[in-house]
């Protein structure tokens, strides 16, 4: 049911009235959230002298977006971001999965041990994470690599969305695997074949997440990284230099950062709408 | 051909719970048994041992000659309908109906004619490309039962399967499940908690409770001579009225007495009563084998109408003598009567039941 046709919104009010309210109030929200990005692409657009008066001046150009495109940081930062983020969602996807079902459907002390683990880890405030982790991928040699990289995120990820895994198969009746097991799978085989596809909405979802996750993520990046293995979190944050800061690339470089992200969310929506409501 | 034997079979779920209690039970090749009792009895454990889904803490399980304690349920050779139909959401039902079938390599061919043919046995023609949320209820539990019968396998289980069904539907699938069972002969065993699907569909009826079996039986048998209070309570609708009577036995005549109630009782039941003279017993007496009027002298007693149930085919009436409430079935549906009336009623000879009151086991005459 709409929410405009709904008497108890406003019940006073004539029907028309109502509407244009909630149209207002609409826009309104929509608005705050949208300003921050109109105002970055308008940044982007803008040549260099302009970046301070991006609300006056007729000015436009894609000198910006021509300079970032040829900087070989930049790009390797993309392709390295692009990497890792999908890298990194296969990896979690795989033990994630797994462990959430798990955690929804067997009670043994393995299980209880697991999600303990869990969720001590989970308590723990993200940021306390990064500098143990700094110190460790430096004695493992692992610092400024992909694995290096790659491992914490896949256990943040591991420690973050098994929960939300774990919820989803608890939404899927059980008796569907004993069947397959009585039709001939093994335990295995009835997870494979059949809870796993029963759960395929929510593992969309669930990698949506992941991916935007590591895509966006900054301080992972900014600490356990230097210039091998730039990421386009980082690269971004560094237009602010002593020569000063050079808002117009920096909108640039952000305004591409948003286009696969954008994409993400846009297509991985309906999975994402669809997976938490299971 | 695969007769099922469980022999002191034992479930315990950690050191606090005793789920199924040395239970005994030989099922013949071909019978269908119904267990049937009250729910957390463990008669749905002792299923789903049988099906291989729990472990068994001890005991011994046999299918044909084989024991299967320790075999995984795939190589168990059983089929298995359960309360929530289970289909397999992403697959059509003929993809869920081939499932079994697939994973014994057999070949499409030889699918196709076993779909065909419990298609045509369960009307799933027109469902075969449909996916199974776009079923309603009935048509799942059919395909359910589809995908059970295209296996061929020795052994059916049944766990609850009418119970998300309305009361129409349920009806319907009971007849369903009997005609199945009399074109594809199988051994059968079927959970329920609703005692109307055990009677009904049961060559025998096994009563359970607190993980222990009551009594074994044919439903006639478990509906005439009930092993305990607790079968006698169960089995039957409108449910066994129990009453706390004395037994008084002084020359000839046997009398049970209760506040407002007094019998005269005759033939074995005096004979099986008279070591209780004097004593406390229970007296059981079903709503159907009461009736209004005289009846046979000393049959009879006085009793206050509190409700009367129109049923339109009949009237059922609860009334209370004394202190005890009594269920009176079986009334004409013309009779006019009312809350409030005071009646007289009749047990018929010969169809008391008699309990002690401390074991609940049946007095009979030694």
């Amino acid at each position: 049911m709409p929410i405009v046709s709904r008497p108890d919104f406003l019940p006073g009010l004539p029907k028309w009235s109502r509407k244009t309210l909630f149209a207002l109030a609409l826009f309104g929200i929509c608005f705050a959230f949208a300003f921050p990005v109109l105002w970055l692409i308008l940044t982007s657009l803008r040549p260099e002298s302009g970046v301070y008066y991006v609300h006056r001046g007729t000015e436009f150009t894609l000198a910006s977006f021509a300079e970032v495109l040829t900087d070989d940081r930049i790009v390797s930062a993309f392709l390295n971001s692009a990497l890792i983020s999908t890298l990194a969602t296969i990896f979690s996807l795989l033990v994630t999965v797994s462990s959430g079902y798990m955690l929804s459907r067997f009670t043994g002390p393995a299980s209880r041990i697991w999600f303990g683990t869990i969720y001590v880890f989970r308590c723990i405030p993200y940021i306390s994470w990064v500098l143990p982790l700094y110190f460790v991928t430096q004695s493992w040699g692992l610092y400024d690599t992909y694995t290096g990289l790659l491992l914490p995120h896949v256990a943040v990820h591991i420690c973050f969305f098994s929960w939300l895994m774990k919820g989803f198969f608890d939404g899927i009746d059980p008796s569907m695997e004993y069947a397959a097991m009585i039709d001939g799978c093994t335990r295995w085989g009835a997870f494979i074949r059949v809870a796993i596809p029963s759960a395929l909405p929510a593992i969309s979802a669930l990698a949506v997440l992941c991916w935007l996750f590591t895509w966006n993520e900054f301080l992972f990046a900014l600490i356990l990284t230097g210039n091998r293995v730039p990421m386009i979190t980082v690269v971004m944050a560094q237009f602010v230099t002593e020569m000063g800061l050079r808002w117009n690339l920096m909108a640039a470089t952000a305004v591409m950062a948003l286009v696969p992200a954008f994409l993400v969310a846009l297509f991985g929506q309906k999975y994402v709408i669809r997976g938490l409501r299971i | 051909m695969a007769a099922i034997s469980l022999s002191k079979l034992n479930k315990h779920y950690g050191s606090l719970f005793h789920a199924v209690k040395d239970v005994d039970l030989e099922i013949a090749d071909k019978e269908f048994v119904a267990l049937v009792g009250p729910s957390g009895c463990g008669k749905s454990t002792t299923l789903r041992m049988i099906a291989g889904l729990e472990d068994i803490s001890s005991g011994d399980i046999r299918i044909g000659n084989r024991v299967v304690n320790d075999l995984p349920p795939r190589d168990r050779d059983i089929a298995m309908v359960f309360q929530n139909y289970a289909l397999y959401q992403h697959m059509s039902v003929y993809d869920n109906l081939a499932f079994g079938l697939r994973n014994k390599k057999t070949s499409e061919a030889e699918i196709k004619a076993a779909i065909d043919r419990a298609a045509g046995m369960l009307g799933l023609h027109e469902l075969l490309a449909r996916k199974p949320k776009q079923l309603s209820g009935g048509q799942q539990q059919r395909v359910a039962l589809g995908r059970c019968i295209v296996r061929n396998p020795e052994v059916f289980l049944f766990d609850e399967p009418l119970s998300n069904l309305d009361a129409k539907l349920r009806a319907q699938m009971r007849i369903e499940i009997k005609r199945l069972h009399a074109a594809i002969p199988t051994t059968s065993v079927f959970v329920t908690h609703d005692q109307v699907e055990a009677m009904t569909l049961g060559d025998r009826v096994v009563i359970m409770r607190d993980g222990r079996v009551q009594q074994v039986g044919t439903p006639l048998q478990v509906y005439g001579k009930p092993a305990n209070k607790f079968v006698a309570g169960f089995i039957g609708a409108p449910a066994m009225n129990f009453v706390n009577v004395t037994v008084r036995s002084d020359g000839g005549a046997t009398t049970v007495e209760a506040d407002g109630l007094k019998l005269t009782v005759g033939g074995a039941d005096a004979r099986a009563l008279a070591a209780y003279n004097g004593k406390p017993a229970i007296m059981g007496a079903r709503p159907e084998h009461l009736a209004l009027g005289e009846g046979a002298p000393g049959a009879s007693f006085d009793a206050h109408v509190e409700v009367v149930e129109q049923l339109g085919s009949e009237i059922l009436l609860e009334t209370r003598v004394g202190s005890h409430g009594i269920t009176v079935a079986r009334v004409p549906a013309e009779t006019v009567i009312a809350s409030g009336d005071r009646v007289r009623v009749s047990g018929q000879p010969g169809r008391l039941h008699f309990f002690d009151p401390e074991t609940e086991l049946p007095i009979t005459a030694a």
